[in-house]
């Protein structure tokens, strides 16, 4: 993403930054609760530079997969929200616990200091396979993420689920009845 | 072999041989290696060690650092797979075949042959994985199951290669051992010293025991039976590489039996080049005979017709087929760049054999020796000119048409095949009896006891 | 020993792969994964992670202008393609203008500002010492300051005349090929000081003179587009075919592509237009114009009988060559390249101009009116530049978006010499910037805001596509406004230049509006109503000396060398670019080298073969250049490309072959142009090297009849719509069913998976008629496929990666080697790229179904499955299949082919292939895959043309059609069906899924 972040630093003066509305809207209320965390230490995945709780969001809030990796039902990469993003909701959103006010606070950093976070990536293929989101999401709908990414609703720190592997994948496309031609994945 | 009637002191020996002789001089080959023995293991290993030097640069870099070019996709390394699998052959021929005909005079000489087979194709099988382009996923030409349904596909030539030439080394191998076993303990019994504590292992215990005896001649037997196809099935199916390719002058319906004699007379050639000096050293002239020398060169000469048939023919269907790139290819072949080539093929392997039906040359060791090293030159030449020239003279697309250079990598790695062959040749035969003992004695006629006293 | 061992691969060959497991670890196909992932900041708007933004923009690498469509992804740009909408180039791209990629990328670019320091040498500064010094120096030297610049048709270009006249300094407007010949030319002709605009497409008679328009003359891609459209043939319904003669010593590409080549004297081009011009006025061949009688008295000094003799041709043949060019109602006649480069290229091409006149062409296929943005600039401006600098007159020197210092080489050093401050704004250290004083690095075109007016009518907006990789770097104009004291940005200055006309194109939209329009579409695109010219006052005054062939400089001896731009290089400005560095030279095939081109007859009077050099020496300098032997030129006539040679420029260029502008002269001849040929002395120097080839072994004259076909013009006019002639007999009885079993066989193999329902079957069209061997796709390909360049080295070992493989053959005539019968010599070219066989030979012998058959009918090639056995590539009879030797993506590994920042261009749509898998063309499967996700998006099928792989997409002859084989109304199904279809080695019956349609030859009565 080397020239991504040059983009970014040259827009960022450019335009000027709307605040999504949608988000702040008052939920009903949660059907899940996401739980209080004392020991980050004992969890799942790698530590990320700010400690983002998919549970809260995606799973307590139901902010839909989509809002923020808005690019995976339209095309091949699911990309990853801007700061912007972020920003949007949480220059209002201050957190409810010292902690989680403490990890909004390094985003409205990010932000002020124009220093995208570095998160850690945990799903990762080979460069010789190539797979369009588009068509998965097209195929099995927009809430089927989990069927590759797990229950990330329900995880405090997002980790690897579904082994990426070939066999994982020819697996599933066996079970629907689908394409195993190797010039579909690999070119 | 004349009949002794009298049982004298072995050194005082004729012509004719006693059975204590034969496990002694035979006995006589394995004692402490002298200097001259060392030099030869010593360049062998360096010569392994510059090809392993030379496999690592190939490994690190690429296989760029050999001489390909486009069109010349394959070259040396394929050439040097096709030569050694061809030396494997005279092998079983000699052990198995002429065991199935009662050939007597194989006794003395199968050994040899069998331990070059099985080297050989030691030597020969690691070709193929080097000269592939990602060598560390050799194992994907294996069948194995997988989580990804993956298989090799088995009408490429290279599957069935892998098979054929597998196969080879199994039976041969096997076939290899159940002959050493009576020997092994021949000498056993007169070996001392760490060596004894080994042939005591390795002879899993044979005593020679008519029961042993009784099971092992049935086996030996069948083992042959079962070894015999293989000869003329291996290098079918390696030429067969080339045959069912449609590139001209290998798309060949002639290919599998020419090449299958082409292995002999390589093979044969290789014996002799390997027993000649072998003779020497070990004092085995009594044992392996001029008699042996000249049922090898006819077998020479017999392979080496039909390989002198078989390049005549190759000329003429280009001709007679009419098929405009088969024509040219064989031009190519004749008066191409690479004429030298092709010629020096044809006058090793298809004029020199002429030499062998004159007795005189066949009987004469020297002679024989200078023709078998031909012969070999030649053999290897003949694989290179079908394999690298006819690749690099493209006839389909003169565009691409161009020269081919081998490198230090290609020369490097083919020495160290030599290496590798010969280390463990020489290994063998220092610490192994290289002739059969127990069957040089089957020709021998049993020792009667009393005839002396009577004398 | 090429692969050198020293000690230190040596010891890291030992550490690597010591155990053998570290070496292991090093190999294998899977490239290592981006372990951070750093999020915008703020989303661009227009753009989506994982799908292309397209911008357009102009392509500034020629005169030419044509219009850019940018393909930029994730902030990056990845592939460069013509824009639809320009009238120039209508969405067609060269080599060259693709290769602009490099130029963003080059891993040589400058990124800060350079002064020279203390010790003499280059130092980085800041850019507010730079200014500050620069400012100092403009101050002192007021009045005594020179601005030298590259053809400047735009915005830009004004603002140096406003500064240089606010200053009191003079702007030299400067490029090597200036066509001042071709302007005074139609001085001479018709008093009017500009270059027309030639209408080829709808010529009937393209008779050129040395213009090499498919190549570098004037506007390729345009003339290249049009040539085809005129001169190609579409079986059964076109009879209108235009007859193409290319009269010239050296039959460059437009000479191979031409029915008939005429190989005039050097120099005798003008005798023998005005002898075609005597015919027919003579015969009344054509209704002359009311003031044509003036030129009874030229026209009848020059009589065919009378300028035969010197022109070398015999008079019957000007005279049917005169009947052909006047019947054919509509002809187009062609001054340029070579002809204008000579001391009387001016007077040949009035000559041109009198034959265009009284053939009725002006004002029909040749018009003024849509001029060529060539107004300004001659050579003799420059070297009245030198003279000045010589005699210590200009104290300080600017230049920007010229290299005089590879160009110029004696004279001009001197007189640099004398001045004291040298300013250069180049991105790259070329010869003229590392000898400067202060580098100031401008933007490259595609980072910054300008425009250019490439033709009357025609306003071409540029735009950055991408934030700078020199981020650094400022564009040239913002130094210049900030220089002047102006406020605001270059972007700003260049707004304030388009509002007016905005105002008169914008049908009363506000400019706010308007703007983004143009530059969603480029520009701003008119038409411009054609100028009427009559003849001047001079037209009948040309060549009043008896018809002589002209005198060139050097007395030496009789051989006449030219000197012409190189097709990749042009003016050598594109040296530093491997992928043109790496593309075989349309004509010779040579790629990172200069060349010598010699007559078999003269190699054989100095027995010497390609690749031994020949110390050749003019009055002006002398180079060694290695002999390459071509049919093609003509014996009394010695060729040599311009373009390599630097001194400086980069990794790529600098120290490569040598350098033509060495022998030519740096004094201005009489039309104030420069001569691009001189006599030369020649000797062997005993040196010999071999030239890096895409072409094999030296062939004669002929081969390759199974691979192109070629028709002459009588015969396909008469094929029917259902005629075959290229058919091969079915296959007999007793084999066609083990065929048809065999290739269902394979078709089930492959059939993985559910595949019910009908599967395409992806095929292509390639019309030789249309195809001119330029190589635009072979780069296309590079850019889109992620191909390695391999280097000069490993192209000598035949180890180039180029998929798309265009071949040339040379038939008839006497060459090396036997002619065919009768026949005159030409070349015929093809492109020969994976033919996706329905029964490929590489399918079956590869062991682990790396190479398979796809539902949809390609060859598909698997890398991450290939473990490099190579026997498909032994068993392909078109020889398609390229293998990785070495690893040429290793990050500073001896073969790295993309030094960064060159990796940037990758595209993230394909795989970079490791040491070890072999590799292919399979026409673009990844657009393929794009399109098909596409569709399946908006719940639809692939539409016809939706699909363009990259070859297709630039070819500027349109010759290369991709789409459904199985839909029967898709084009290329009608296409595969054509009359001149054929195969390649059918007879072998791979079925392939490239059906070419064979060349058409008009050869006349």
């Amino acid at each position: 993403m080397r020239s991504g972040s040059r983009v970014a630093a040259g827009i960022a003066l450019a335009m000027a930054t709307s605040v999504p509305a949608a988000a702040q809207s008052g939920q009903p209320a949660p059907a899940f609760t996401a739980p209080v965390i004392s020991d980050t230490g004992s969890l799942h995945g790698p530590r990320q530079p700010i400690f983002f709780r998919h549970d809260v969001h995606a799973g307590q809030n139901r902010v839909p997969c989509l809002y923020c990796h808005y690019s995976a039902a339209i095309s091949s990469e699911p990309g990853i929200p801007s700061v912007q993003t972020c920003a949007g909701c949480h220059m209002m959103v201050g957190g409810s616990t010292p902690t989680y006010q403490a990890e909004i606070k390094k985003v409205r950093d990010a932000w002020n200091h124009k220093a995208p976070p570095q998160w850690v990536r945990i799903h990762a293929l080979p460069g010789f396979v190539h797979f369009p989101h588009l068509r998965h999401i097209k195929a099995l709908g927009s809430e089927s993420c989990t069927t590759c990414h797990g229950d990330v609703g329900h995880m405090v720190q997002v980790y690897q689920v579904a082994p990426l592997t070939m066999g994982w994948c020819i697996s599933c496309h066996l079970q629907k009845q689908v394409t195993r031609d190797c010039l579909v994945c690999h070119y | 072999m004349t009949d002794t009637t009298t049982a004298r002191p072995p050194e005082r020996a004729t012509g004719a041989m006693s059975y204590d002789y034969v496990t002694r001089t035979v006995a006589g080959t394995l004692g402490n290696p002298g200097r001259g023995y060392y030099t030869l293991l010593g360049t062998a290993v360096t010569l392994l060690g510059i090809g392993i030097l030379c496999l690592l640069f190939l490994l690190r870099y690429g296989l760029g650092l050999a001489g390909y070019s486009m069109p010349t996709y394959w070259a040396v390394y394929i050439t040097c797979f096709v030569f050694w699998v061809g030396i494997a052959h005279s092998g079983t021929l000699i052990s198995a075949i002429l065991f199935l005909f009662r050939s007597g005079w194989r006794t003395a000489v199968y050994r040899v042959a069998e331990v070059m087979t099985v080297f050989a194709v030691m030597t020969a099988g690691l070709f193929p994985l080097i000269h592939i382009g990602r060598q560390w996923f050799f194992y994907w030409l294996v069948p194995y199951p997988n989580e990804r349904g993956l298989w090799p596909n088995f009408k490429s030539p290279l599957v069935w290669d892998e098979f054929a030439v597998g196969t080879y080394f199994t039976v041969s191998t096997v076939f290899l051992i159940m002959g050493l076993i009576p020997d092994i303990a021949a000498v056993r019994d007169v070996a001392t010293g760490w060596r004894r504590k080994l042939y005591a292992v390795t002879a899993l215990g044979w005593r020679g025991t008519n029961e042993q005896w009784r099971h092992y001649r049935p086996a030996y037997l069948y083992l042959a039976a079962l070894a015999t196809p293989l000869v003329l099935s291996v290098h079918s199916v390696v030429s067969w590489d080339f045959a069912m390719a449609q590139v001209p002058a290998w798309h060949e319906t002639i290919f599998a039996p020419y090449f299958v004699a082409g292995a002999i007379y390589s093979g044969c050639a290789m014996v002799i080049t390997l027993l000649v000096p072998l003779r020497k050293f070990f004092q085995l002239e009594r044992i392996v005979t001029i008699r042996h020398f000249e049922n090898l060169a006819k077998l020479c000469l017999l392979t080496g017709m039909i390989v002198c048939y078989a390049y005549c023919v190759e000329y003429f269907v280009a001709w007679y087929g009419g098929a405009t790139p088969e024509r040219e290819a064989f031009v190519y072949r004749a008066v191409g760049r690479f004429w030298w080539a092709g010629w020096t093929m044809n006058v090793c392997n298809a004029f020199l054999p002429w030499l062998l039906w004159f007795k005189k040359v066949r009987t004469n060791i020297s002679a024989l020796f200078v023709i078998s090293i031909f012969v070999n030159v030649g053999m290897w030449m003949e694989r290179f000119v079908i394999i690298a020239i006819h690749l690099a003279g493209e006839p389909f697309e003169p565009f691409v048409r161009a020269g081919y250079n081998a490198t230090w990598a290609d020369w490097g790695i083919m020495a160290g095949s030599f290496g590798w062959f010969f280390m463990w040749f020489l290994l063998f035969v220092k610490n192994f009896p290289a002739v059969s003992v127990a069957e040089v004695k089957e020709e021998l006629a049993a020792p009667r006891r009393g005839a002396a006293r009577h004398a | 020993m090429s692969e050198g061992m020293n000690r230190r691969r040596f010891l890291t060959v030992l550490g690597a792969t010591g155990g053998g497991a570290a070496a292991l670890g090093a190999c294998g196909v899977d490239p290592e994964r981006s372990q951070k992932l750093i999020p915008y900041l703020v989303q661009p708007e227009d753009q989506v992670p994982g799908t292309a933004t397209w911008y357009a923009t102009t392509c500034r690498e020629c005169p030419a202008g044509c219009g850019l469509h940018a393909k930029v992804r994730e902030g990056r740009v990845i592939k460069l393609e013509g824009n639809p909408e320009s009238p120039i180039n209508g969405g067609r791209l060269c080599a060259r203008g693709q290769a602009a990629l490099e130029g963003v990328y080059n891993p040589d670019r400058l990124g800060d500002p350079l002064a020279r320091g203390v010790q003499g040498k280059l130092e980085r500064i800041s850019w507010d010492d730079a200014l500050a010094q620069l400012h100092a120096k403009l101050a002192a030297a007021r009045g005594r300051i020179a601005f030298v610049t590259g053809n400047e048709t735009g915005s830009f270009g004004d603002l140096v005349d406003e500064w240089t006249k606010a200053v009191g300094a003079t702007h030299v407007t400067y490029e090597p090929f200036a066509f001042e010949a071709l302007r005074e030319g139609n001085r001479l002709a018709f008093g009017i000081d500009a270059v027309p605009w030639y209408d080829l497409a709808s010529a009937r008679y393209i008779l050129s003179f040395g213009a090499d328009f498919l190549d570098t003359w004037l506007s390729p891609v345009a003339y290249q587009n049009a040539f085809a459209r005129a001169h190609g043939f579409t079986s059964g319904r076109d009879v209108t075919m235009a007859k193409s003669v290319f009269v010239g010593p050296r039959m460059f590409l437009t000479g191979m592509n031409a029915d008939e080549w005429v190989a005039a004297t050097p120099g005798t081009e003008g005798l023998l237009a005005l002898a075609l011009a005597a015919v027919i006025v003579e015969e009344r061949l054509a209704p002359l114009p009311a003031d044509a009688g003036r030129l009874h008295e030229l026209l009848a000094r020059h009589a065919p009988a009378a300028v035969a003799g010197a022109v070398g041709i015999d008079a019957p043949a000007i005279e049917r060559l005169a009947r052909e060019f006047a019947g054919a109602q509509g002809g187009v006649a062609l001054a340029g390249g070579m002809a204008t480069h000579y001391p009387n290229g001016a007077e040949i091409a009035a000559a041109v101009n009198i034959l265009n006149y009284v053939a009725g062409a002006v004002g029909k296929t040749v018009r003024f009116g849509p001029n060529q943005g060539l107004a300004r600039g001659t050579f003799r401006e420059l070297t009245d530049l030198v003279t000045a600098m010589e005699a210590g007159k200009i104290a300080v020197l600017l230049v920007h978006g010229a290299n005089p210092g590879h160009s110029l080489t004696g004279a001009f050093w001197q007189a640099w010499g004398k001045v004291a401050y040298k300013v250069s704004f180049s991105s790259d250290l070329d010869e003229t910037a590392s000898a400067a004083d202060l580098v100031l690095p401008d933007l490259h075109p595609l980072e910054q805001w300008s425009d250019s007016r490439p033709r009357a009518g025609v306003w071409a907006l540029q735009q950055p596509v991408m934030q700078p990789v020199a981020a650094n770097a400022r564009p040239a104009g913002d130094v210049l406004l900030t220089l002047a004291g102006k406020s605001g940005t270059f972007k700003d200055y260049l707004q304030t230049k388009w509002r007016p006309l905005a105002e008169r194109h914008a049908h009363g939209k506000s400019f706010e509006e308007f703007w983004p329009e143009l530059l969603q579409h480029g520009g701003l695109y008119v038409d411009v109503p054609r100028q009427w010219v009559r003849l001047g006052p001079q037209a009948t005054e040309l060549m009043r000396e008896a018809p002589a062939p002209p005198r060139f400089a050097g007395e030496a001896s009789d051989l006449v060398l030219i000197a012409f731009p190189s097709a990749a290089l042009y003016d050598g400005r594109g040296a530093n670019k491997p992928w043109l560095q790496e593309l075989p030279d349309p004509v010779s095939k040579i790629a990172w080298h200069a060349w010598v081109e010699l007559h078999p007859e003269t190699a054989a009077k100095w027995s010497v073969t390609d690749g031994d050099f020949l110390l050749l020496q003019s009055p002006f300098g002398a180079v060694r250049a290695p002999v390459w032997i071509t049919p093609a030129i003509r014996p009394d006539v010695l060729g040599v490309p311009i373009g390599q040679g630097h001194r400086a420029y980069g990794r790529y260029a600098r120290d490569r072959s040598f350098n033509a502008f060495d022998l030519l002269p740096e004094a201005p001849n009489a039309y104030g142009g420069r001569t691009f040929a001189v006599r030369v002395a020649a000797r062997t120097t005993g040196e010999h090297r071999f030239l890096a080839s895409s072409e094999g072994d030296p062939r004669g004259v002929g081969a390759g009849e199974d691979i192109i076909k070629v028709l002459p013009r009588a015969t396909a006019d008469a094929l029917a719509p259902t005629a075959h002639p290229f058919a091969e007999p079915a296959p007999p009885a007793y084999a066609a069913g083990a065929l048809a079993g065999w290739a269902e066989e394979q078709r089930a193999g492959a059939a993985l998976g559910n595949y019910a329902g009908k599967q395409p079957r992806w095929a292509m069209a390639i019309d030789l008629a249309r195809c001119t061997g330029c190589s635009a796709c072979v780069t296309a390909c590079y850019a889109e496929n992620n191909l390695p360049t391999v280097g000069e080295e490993l192209v000598l070992r035949r180890r180039q990666m180029s998929w798309m493989r265009i071949e040339r053959y040379w038939r008839g005539g006497e060459g090396r080697g036997a002619g065919e019968g009768g026949e005159p010599l030409h070349g015929v070219v093809t492109p020969m790229l994976c033919q996706q066989c329905e029964a490929a030979p590489c399918e079956p012998v590869c062991p682990v179904f790396a190479a398979y058959h796809t539902p949809d009918g390609l060859n598909g090639q698997v890398y991450n499955r290939c473990v490099g056995t190579r026997y498909c590539a032994n068993n392909c009879p078109y020889k398609v299949r390229y293998f990785n030797w070495y690893n040429f993506a290793e990050a500073g590994g001896e073969w790295e082919a993309w030094p960064s920042p060159l990796d940037w261009q990758l595209n993230p749509d394909v795989t970079v292939r490791e040491k070890g898998v072999m590799e292919k063309c399979t026409f673009c499967v990844q657009r393929i895959r794009g399109a098909q996700n596409r569709a399946r998006l908006e719940d639809r099928t692939v539409l016809d043309g939706e699909i363009v792989p990259a070859c297709a997409q630039s070819c500027p002859s349109e010759a290369i059609v991709f789409g459904d084989l199985h839909d029967k109304t898709s084009r290329v199904a009608q296409l595969a069906a054509d009359p001149r279809g054929y195969h390649v080695f059918e007879s072998l019956n791979t079925k392939p899924g490239i059906t070419y349609l064979a060349r058409v030859v008009d050869r006349g009565a």
